[in-house]
């Protein structure tokens, strides 16, 4: 019984990770229908940023997270004024948009191991390897930090979004763009804002997940693959969707790990997301996705 | 009303003409390091084309190509270590079953759009993970060392430079081909072109597999050519990055244009190790920024533009 | 006489909305149908269930007799039958003359010179023969929407489904188009269910005329007999100002 306990916990644990991760990928899906390549790229350089806060300047990596939200907001800020508004509009948009995300993802790459070389990385604190004894199951402080900063996220995100003047204005033009320009919306302020938002959300998943994992320039691909299943699993425009798909990703990876050897939980979310996809060829939320 | 041939006469001339040269090239003093960087081109030439078969004609972006290449590696790699097969033999068997393989990735093929190629990512790590873990198979982290004598390697030049031609001739009469347009008419528009009766999933399971299994052969080249192949590499995310470096460079979506693209990227990769060593993705990446938002194809657009540019100034007259 | 297409009973469900419901459709040899109806009748509806881009929640579709219900769009177009799109959608990468032979090569498995002349045929009768080399966005809609009828036609189709060909071109084009259709049904022989917002078309071309109104059939019959009768104008005239908002 412990033991399912256990399970039950290490997947709500991984499920806010999971989540964490994946709401800046669907923010920007949502409401740009842009496939935001570059989210990997973001994740590693926040990562990078909150270590190097830590490392250097001492400061603890949870608190590092405005600075790094505000660094990665900048960023997404200048990535769309600079290059993402510069895309053809209409079906060319697709190819290309993913691959001058593809193109901002190298370059950050690039430049995290110009600065910090190859070398695997982590961020450790006194209380990384620490654990919180719970009735009988094992609680690691880091991902149980990562969750509850998590769900602050989540409220904060839905409170944005469903309480503020501009929450409702990103929401108008996720439904419809056009509309929006003929009652008054500055379209290209919503997609600028959004773009800071998502990538300032992709920066803290950064952190967030450092302080969690290892990573080095490379990483982001498994984390753009997962936060893409979920995205697509929980729908747009849904941050509670988001959180559901994250709980069901993470079932289906801590418990797959039961019957499969563990080089294949990778596979599991994509596995997932072709089910899915194929099972329900309409798309999700009217959104044609298949051929 | 017969239709116009496959391959225009003049340029099949031209075609055979410098072919015929590059194949004599290596007879008149050429230094073992030219030598081998052509061999090396040739058979990024064909891997360039054949992913922009999926890329460019039928409008799907892969990221991942690599699991095909590899699958083309350790599979000829095996069979000569096993089998003793001839090499091009074993790199014919690695390119049929990387075929199968991506027949076996038909569910994804039904995928639109970036959802398709973030499941090519899918694909792509998933194959490194798997075939990292089997040892059996690919030697895991430690690899697998091919038995090629250095006269077998120095006769890869022929193989490849076969290899890219006939990748080169199947490009262009693909695209010029009812096949190709079909490809095209799917690009363009996958319900419009159901509605005028052609089978996107079809065409494109075809296509997929074309390209996976002429990317595996080129795969059992390359291994052939380094010897000594391991799975991190040859699945790697880095090279399947490289498929779609080279192809944008050339022009995404023209005939022969990733053949420039990989020479390009060969040339500039080799500059930029020599010189800028950490530098190098990241200058790709600006590469691939400047063409998307100037010149989305690539060198060929460059050229054609500069040709109009060219006419325009010479007949001034015209509209 | 029996029906060159029949559909049974057809019903398309999106959730909680019943698009269309129980429609029986039959349509003869060489007959031109329209299928007129206020707005969210169901009649593009209608066509995406017999053109096959999408699957009815019941009923079934027969052509000659046989089955067709369960053939997805493109085995359709094989079979015979085949569609315009209100909203017309060309192959922007193509050229005309491409556009249409990509239809042409599809249609029956001859060999390629007899799919170009077919195209030269189709391009010919929809008065497009004079530039095939240029590019769809070289044309302005209405010769957008010939290139869309000249594509369908290159399929060789035996039924012709035409979504809103004449709206939106002006009125000397919505002659000739008209003109058109009537000479596709009779040089070539095809059978032809269209709809329009366009009255006067839709009455002068259809030998006969069905009517939608909230998904349901309301009424059949000549277009005299349609026009006199009470039903239909009570549809309109209740949702008249939908109408005139609409166009």
């Amino acid at each position: 019984m412990s033991r399912f306990a256990d399970l039950l916990v290490s997947t709500v644990l991984l499920a806010g990770l999971y989540a964490t991760m994946s709401y800046g990928l669907g923010l920007i899906y949502g409401v740009l229908r842009v496939v935001n390549l570059a989210h990997g790229g973001v994740i590693m350089a926040g990562g990078y940023l909150g270590w190097v806060l830590y490392v250097r300047l001492g400061i603890d990596p949870y608190l590092t997270i405005p600075l790094v939200a505000l660094a990665s907001f900048g960023l997404g800020v200048a990535l769309y004024q600079g290059l993402v508004r510069w895309l053809p509009r209409g079906a060319a948009g697709g190819p290309a948009s993913l691959l001058l995300l593809f193109g901002v993802w190298l370059v950050l790459r690039n430049i995290a191991y110009a600065l910090f070389t190859g070398n695997e990385q982590s961020i450790t604190t006194a209380y990384s390897t620490r654990s919180l004894a719970l009735l009988g199951v094992h609680l690691p402080v880091t991902r149980l930090a990562v969750l509850g900063i998590g769900l602050a996220i989540a409220a904060a995100l839905h409170t944005l979004l469903r309480r503020t003047q501009v929450g409702r204005a990103i929401r108008a033009v996720a439904q419809n763009a056009d509309s929006c320009t003929l009652v008054g919306i500055d379209v290209d302020r919503i997609y600028t804002l959004t773009f800071g938002i998502g990538t300032a959300l992709s920066g803290i998943a950064g952190v967030l997940l450092a302080t969690v994992f290892s990573f080095n320039p490379s990483s982001g691909a498994s984390e753009l693959l997962k936060a893409f299943v979920v995205v697509v699993l929980g729908g747009l425009g849904s941050i509670w969707g988001i959180a559901l798909a994250a709980l069901v990703l993470a079932a289906a990876e801590t418990y797959a790990v039961l019957i499969m050897p563990s080089y294949l939980t990778t596979a599991v979310g994509f596995v997932l997301l072709v089910l899915v996809l194929v099972l329900r060829p309409g798309g999700f939320f009217g959104h044609r996705i298949l051929a | 009303m017969t239709a116009p041939p496959l391959i225009p006469r003049r340029m099949a001339g031209v075609f055979v003409a410098g072919c015929a040269v590059l194949a004599v090239l290596p007879a008149l003093d050429l230094s073992p390091y030219a030598h081998n960087q052509l061999t090396l081109s040739y058979v990024m030439i064909a891997g360039a084309l054949a992913w922009n078969w999926m890329g460019g004609f039928v409008g799907q972006v892969s990221f991942g190509h690599a699991a095909m290449f590899g699958i083309g590696g350790f599979v000829a790699g095996r069979l000569m270590l096993h089998m003793q097969l001839p090499p091009p033999v074993c790199w014919l068997a690695g390119g049929v079953v990387a075929g199968v393989f991506t027949l076996a990735a038909h569910p994804t093929l039904r995928l639109r759009g970036p959802y398709f190629s973030i499941a090519t990512i899918g694909i792509g790590e998933i194959s490194r993970q798997v075939f990292t873990y089997w040892e059996e198979f690919t030697g895991g982290a430690t690899g697998l060392s091919l038995p090629i004598s250095a006269v077998q390697k120095y006769q890869l030049y022929w193989w490849a430079l076969a290899l890219a031609a006939a990748v080169a001739l199947a490009s262009i009469a693909i695209r010029r081909s009812s096949f190709g347009l079909r490809l095209l008419a799917i690009k363009a528009d996958v319900d419009a072109a159901a509605d005028v009766g052609i089978s996107a999933a079809l065409y494109q399971d075809a296509i997929f597999a074309l390209s996976g299994a002429v990317v595996g052969v080129s795969g059992g080249i390359f291994a052939s050519y380094f010897v000594f192949i391991e799975p991190g590499d040859m699945f790697g995310f880095d090279r399947s990055i490289t498929f779609v470096l080279m192809a944008v460079i050339g022009g995404v979506g023209t005939s022969l244009g990733p053949a420039l693209g990989a020479i390009v990227y060969v040339v500039l990769r080799n500059y930029l190790l020599a010189s800028y060593p950490e530098l190098h993705l990241g200058l790709f990446g600006v590469l691939v920024i400047v063409i998307i938002l100037f010149q989305p194809l690539g060198i060929t657009g460059l050229v054609r533009w500069l040709v109009r540019r060219v006419q325009r100034a010479a007949s001034p007259g015209q509209p | 006489m029996t029906a060159l297409l029949a559909a049974r009973g057809l019903t398309r469900r999106f959730g909680g909305l019943t698009a269309l419901d129980g429609v029986d459709l039959t349509l003869g040899e060489g007959e031109i149908l329209g299928v007129i109806g206020p707005n969210g009748a169901g009649k593009t509806t209608l066509f995406s269930l017999i053109g096959g881009s999408l699957a009815p929640s019941a009923g079934e579709i027969l052509l000659d007799g046989r089955p067709v219900t369960r053939l997805a769009a493109h085995r359709r177009v094989r079979a015979g039958i085949v569609r315009t799109h209100q909203i017309v959608r060309p192959f922007a990468n193509l050229t005309i003359f491409e556009n249409v032979m990509v239809a042409a090569i599809h249609a029956h498995r001859r060999t390629e010179g007899h799919a170009r002349d077919r195209v030269a045929e189709a391009l010919e009768l929809a008065g497009l023969a004079d530039r095939p080399e240029r590019y769809p966005a070289s044309l302005t809609l209405a010769g957008r929407k010939r290139l869309e009828l000249a594509r369908a036609l290159a399929t060789g189709p035996r039924v012709l489904l035409l979504d809103e060909v004449v709206a939106g071109v002006n009125p000397a084009e919505a002659q000739a188009f008209a003109a058109l259709i009537r000479r596709i049904r009779d040089q070539r022989g095809v059978s032809i269910i269209l709809t329009e917002h366009v009255m006067p078309a839709v009455m002068s071309l259809s030998d006969r005329i069905m009517v939608l109104e909230y998904g349901k059939r309301i009424a059949e019959g000549t277009p005299g007999e349609v026009v006199a009768d009470p039903r239909v104008i009570a549809a309109y005239l209740g949702s008249e100002a939908g109408q005139g908002a609409a166009s």
